[in-house]
């Protein structure tokens, strides 16, 4: 980036960011040096690409036209903790309205690849057309700037993520690397194929610890494109800390918000594990695809419960001091740390096994762990497995596929796996167009074509609003569960007002750890943003951008066909309520979700009139 | 007074599920977190008699508090 003003909410245009545009079928590439139209291209991340993504008329993610765009954030590769987030932006082949149109989407992730990414010099990264041969592109410094080149990648095809990522580690020492499983090779019977993220760990221990971009199918998309990896290869360009950041980092450490994410053992609540044992406590942890039954069965698949059996090392993100994950290792006799399983997260864990009806933590790792492998999102991937067990459940008589019903750890692996190397279309293509397949949509647990992730719906009606994906878009989930809001005034002021601010860490290069209850409007971003770019912004400036960001999301969903009536939930949430959540139903009921939908359109739609580029020859009408 | 208190989560580490105390006459949540060690920050969630409650809320003889650790996205 160069900034040639420290005031960029007033002057964007004297911010300019370093693009380079490649075409696939050409090989050709174009540097530039773009500037700013707003704060939100200022900010990076989805503020930017969907903005590119509207001037577009998409109306299949498979065809040239879409361009796969990877970027970053202000902060990322900055010395403000968390800053290492990458996004790669589309229009989604997983995701899309019942017009037929594809949803724009990007996906966030972790690892090292953003920040070397960055350290290239490049701040964004647009692919067009499709190459006829794969290839992967090399991203390094050169004398003049970044310098890209496309080269044969037929060596990495049928490999996992993670074999892909050693294998380029041999060749480029000191990079970082992105890239797709077998699921994005097989994009024309896969959707939902993630982009890995390598980590420092990984290319020091050789483990399959890498981080990923998993959701709406960015990786299929990159496989389509016969783009198989990037690698990014750059020195170190951190400044030398501040003051200012390192108070602000200290904050982060050891301030409120990331507390429940720190290890246990430092007086931390654990990472988001802890989220089975709340959830517990209403009933509402999905099980069963997502039919809760008021049991104990989900308490086996509680921390205190797997440690018995496992060893859990707590780790942590490159230079990050909230050490959240959770990698489950293998216990030798003797009681000392074994092989390494599977890094359990709330998601994955829940979608990959209680709510498949497993309850053994070896299972459930072994699902984590081939999902990853193969490079699938986990909530899409459990979400559509789940849809599978229950509509076996619900017909014995003409099961789908292999038959396999919930709790049948061997028949839901060949399900995975068969996912994984593209045999199995019905799941690899999401649980929107399998529900419609077999005329069974109501237990089809996606909103808008992506799969839910591991909170019941009961106690959310705010996914209906998400716009990528429904806790990392609108952090609604607890509103109910944690906070006790039932009311519906407390329902509007959350969707419209204070839980859309997650988005902002999507934009700027943090992780949503740096302070997920306040979003990127606070001093701590201020402070940041004047250290290490030498910028002057409010907070109130970030939160109007931020919005405005959220908004235009919202009308490029509309945009590209999505009724209001689609901006629902399930239709079993409404129709069979489920007595076992011990929570306020109401919330659940459709009297009130129909309230609450007009309610909050009543805010929204007014705010959406000129977010968007205006119809033209090129541009969607 | 006497009630029942539930723990969830990292609160069990060295405490216990369920427990009947016997607490001063007008407790809060608050000060019974205090009195278990409990580490506030980690609170996310308290409820008296499966209902929603603040920490500076009053027990009465009888009720059951339940105390949950923070929920977030991940």
């Amino acid at each position: 980036m160069r900034f040639l003003t420290s005031h960029p909410a007033a002057e964007p245009e004297r911010v300019l960011y370093r693009r380079c545009t490649v075409d696939l079928r050409t090989g050709g590439s174009k540097l530039e040096d773009v500037p700013c139209r707003n704060l939100e291209e200022v900010l990076g991340g989805f503020g930017r690409s969907f903005q590119l993504l509207a001037e577009r008329r998409i109306t299949t993610a498979y065809s040239e036209e879409n361009p796969l765009i990877v970027n970053t954030g202000l902060l990322t590769g900055t010395n403000a903790m968390t800053g290492m987030r990458a996004y790669f932006s589309g229009y989604s082949p997983l995701k899309g309205s019942k017009a037929g149109l594809p949803a724009a989407i990007w996906s966030a992730g972790s690892g090292n690849f953003g920040t070397w990414f960055k350290w290239t010099g490049l701040d964004e990264l647009i692919f067009e057309g499709r190459s006829a041969e794969p290839v992967y592109a090399l991203i390094r410094e050169g004398a003049d700037g970044p310098v890209l080149e496309l080269k044969p990648a037929g060596a990495l095809l049928g490999l996992s993520t993670h074999d892909k990522i050693m294998a380029l580690k041999a060749q480029y020492a000191g990079a970082h690397f992105a890239a797709i499983g077998q699921a994005g090779e097989h994009w024309e019977t896969n959707f939902m194929g993630a982009v890995a993220l390598s980590t420092d760990t990984e290319l020091r221990t050789g483990e399959d610890k890498c981080r990923f971009a998993g959701r709406g199918g960015m990786g299929s998309l990159m496989g389509y494109k016969n783009l198989i990896a990037l690698v990014a290869q750059a020195g170190d360009k951190l400044k030398p800390l501040s003051e200012a950041v390192k108070k602000v980092n200290i904050n982060v450490v050891k301030g409120g918000g990331s507390a429940r994410l720190q290890p246990i053992k430092r007086g931390g609540g654990g990472g988001t594990w802890a989220n089975y044992d709340v959830l517990q406590a209403f009933h509402a942890v999905p099980t069963n695809n997502f039919r809760p039954a008021g049991n104990d069965l989900p308490e086996r698949l509680f921390r205190e419960n797997v440690e018995k059996s496992y060893e859990i090392k707590s780790e942590a993100c490159w230079r990050c001091g909230i050490t959240c994950h959770n990698n489950v290792h293998e216990k030798k006799a003797d009681g000392s740390r074994g092989q390494f399983l599977a890094k359990f997260d709330y998601e994955p864990l829940n979608l990959l096994g209680t709510n498949l009806g497993l309850h053994d933590p070896a299972q459930a790792a072994a699902l984590i762990k081939l999902g990853d492998n193969y490079g699938m999102d986990s909530i899409t991937l459990g979400v559509t497995v789940s849809y599978v067990l229950s509509y076996n459940e619900r017909h014995p008589e003409r099961r789908l596929l292999n038959g396999a019903t919930f709790g049948d750890f061997e028949k839901i692996r060949e399900l995975v796996v068969g996912a994984g190397e593209g045999r199995l279309p019905e799941i690899g293509r999401g649980s929107m167009r399998l529900s419609t397949q077999t005329g069974e949509t109501a237990y089809a647990y996606h909103v808008k074509g992506l799969e839910l992730p591991a909170y019941q719906p009961e106690t959310n009606p705010g996914y209906a609003w998400a716009i990528a994906g429904g806790h990392m878009s609108m952090a609604t989930y607890g509103l109910l569960t944690r906070e006790g809001k039932s009311d519906l005034e407390s329902w509007v002021t959350g969707i419209t007002q204070t839980k859309l601010n997650i988005v902002g860490f999507d934009m700027i290069g943090l992780c949503k750890f740096f302070d997920i209850g306040k979003g990127i409007g606070t001093q701590m971003v201020v402070d940041c943003l004047k250290s290490e770019c030498g910028l002057e912004v409010t907070v109130e400036e970030l939160a109007a951008s931020v919005r405005r960001a959220f908004l235009r999301g919202l009308a490029l969903e509309l945009r590209q066909g999505y009724t209001k009536a689609e901006f629902t939930l399930p239709a079993e949430v409404f129709e069979q309520p489920n007595g076992a959540i011990k929570l306020p139903p109401v919330v659940a009921s459709k009297a009130f979700f129909d309230e609450l939908s007009k309610r909050v359109w009543a805010v929204f739609e007014p705010e959406l009139e000129g977010l968007l580029p205006p119809p033209g020859p090129d541009r969607p009408r | 007074m006497r009630i029942t208190v539930r723990l969830f989560g990292l609160f069990r580490i060295d405490r216990f599920k369920e427990e009947v105390r016997d607490v001063p006459d007008g407790s809060s949540p608050r000060a019974v977190a205090e009195q278990l060690q409990l580490p506030t920050r980690l609170i996310g969630t308290v409820l008296i008699g499966g209902v929603h409650a603040r920490l500076d809320d009053q027990l009465k003889d009888g009720d059951v508090l339940t105390v949950l650790p923070i929920l977030g996205g991940g």
